[in-house]
């Protein structure tokens, strides 16, 4: 079974940070989202959610990245890659 | 939603609730502590706590990292917003939380230019279309948000942003845990461990917590099953007479976290020798400030604060609510002289404090149980 993100914030818009439904920082909230371009130079992607609410993302810590790719996001910074294997 | 649907099936919730009754022993109490504020908001929005045995309590954690910022530090925020010229950026809940003598929000409306932002890479934007206004970034949360400060700082001073700052205020988890453990008032069974700090730092730091202090815990997720399922764990280790980390976010947490991540950390920041916690006060090596290699982009290095530290409101009880020696309904001002519209403490500030995900969800409950 793919075994992939779950997250009570992914129904908020990623730009959002409303206290009456949960601010996405504070939270220790990360979305999952997906690549939709990349800009290689500076290490940033477009990234869009199910919904298709899109913001850019720092791509740093889950380098190489390819569009398509799905992308656990905290404060515009990708912190995780979702595989369809669990990892560890 | 793809990938969220199958982690709040309420009929495997059903399963897992029945399941736990059975691996709870009548007549004995277990007391749990979910770390993380993410877990508590979890917890109250889906009303977790009533699907568990009257004998299983979760008490909650100083995982909101609005919720554990002391006033000194909102009264130097609104300092350096003062500032001529200054642009002051921070995220959302911060501009909410009381100093000694107003918010973040009161001194924009007293002409602060102070501009709510959902990332650092947001802040750096506004500081490269203002090339003549100093910005400054009000950086605040654990590990799961200090490697995107590292980064845009990192960022900041490649692409030779000179007009960018950074007020650091970000924390780590681990001594505010072992603080809990020491603390004589305080008695727990196991840890409900937080699941995005994970990603980042992994679930090794954790390990202390079984093999010092002999206490379960398991690193989960956010998800109404992710949270009864690591209650499922922690059970089974008891009965199991086991005692170690368990990782029930496997499907987003390695072991050893992100090594990139902790890199980039270990570059920009280092850690201070203490820093106060609200209602916990001054913990060892607690806190982040910038290395010496970002020391002409640290706010509180370039502009100065005053750094007065202000007591919490007599009235305000968050110490013993971050600690778990209260709930927040047994509070004094709870609901009366603090509420999210007007919140004395920081608990009640941040939906992701313990008061206010109480005050949102949990109290009609109550009103009913107490009727």
């Amino acid at each position: 079974m793919t075994r992939l993100i779950a997250n009570a914030a992914s129904a908020l818009a990623p730009t959002t940070c409303d206290y009456t439904t949960g601010c996405i920082t504070c939270g220790d909230v990360a979305i999952p989202l997906t690549i939709l371009r990349l800009d290689d130079d500076r290490g940033l992607a477009l990234c869009a959610d199910d919904d298709g609410n899109s913001e850019t993302v720092e791509t740093d810590l889950v380098a190489p990245v390819a569009p398509g790719d799905r992308l656990l996001v905290h404060a515009g910074t990708a912190i995780a890659r979702l595989t369809e294997e669990a990892p560890g | 939603m793809k990938y969220v649907d199958e982690f709040r099936d309420p009929a495997l919730g059903e399963v897992l609730a029945g399941e736990i009754l059975g691996l709870v022993e009548p007549g004995r109490h277990y007391k749990f502590m979910e770390v993380c504020g993410g877990h508590t908001h979890s917890i109250y929005k889906y009303g977790i706590d009533d699907l568990l045995p009257a004998n299983v309590e979760l008490v909650h954690g100083p995982g909101c990292p609005v919720c554990v910022i002391p006033m000194g530090r909102v009264d130097d925020g609104i300092s350096l917003a003062h500032q001529p010229d200054v642009i002051f950026t921070c995220f959302g809940d911060m501009l909410r939380v009381p100093g000694s003598a107003g918010t973040l929000l009161d001194a924009k409306a007293e002409g602060a230019d102070i501009r709510m932002v959902y990332s650092p890479l947001d802040a750096l934007r506004i500081a490269k279309a203002n090339p003549e206004r100093p910005v400054i970034f009000f950086a605040i949360g654990f590990e799961t948000t200090a490697p995107s400060t590292a980064l845009t700082l990192k960022r900041a001073k490649a692409e030779g942003v000179a007009n960018f700052f950074c007020m650091c205020n970000h924390v780590t988890i681990v001594p505010p845990l072992r603080a809990l453990l020491d603390s004589p008032d305080l008695r727990l069974d196991g840890f409900i461990g937080p699941g995005h700090v994970s990603t980042v730092v992994g679930v090794r730091p954790f390990e202390f917590i079984p093999t010092e202090y002999g206490k379960p815990i398991a690193v989960a997720g956010f998800e109404p099953l992710d949270v009864l399922h690591a209650i499922h764990m922690i059970l089974t280790q008891i009965k199991e007479g086991r005692c170690e980390v368990e990782n029930q976010y496997a499907r987003v947490v390695p072991y050893d976290g992100n090594p990139r991540a902790l890199q980039v950390m270990s570059e920009v920041f280092e850690l201070r020798p203490h820093f106060e916690w609200r209602g916990m006060g001054f913990i060892s090596q607690s806190g982040l400030k910038l290395s010496e290699a970002y020391a002409d982009m640290d706010a509180e290095i370039q502009y100065g604060v005053p750094g007065i530290r202000v007591a919490d409101p007599k009235a305000c009880q968050c110490g013993e609510v971050l600690k778990g020696v209260i709930k927040p309904w047994e509070c004094k001002v709870f609901g009366s002289g603090c509420t999210p519209e007007r919140p004395i403490g920081t608990c009640m500030v941040s939906s992701e404090g313990a008061c206010a995900a109480y005050y949102n969800y949990g109290r009609f409950a109550r009103e009913r149980e107490v009727v």
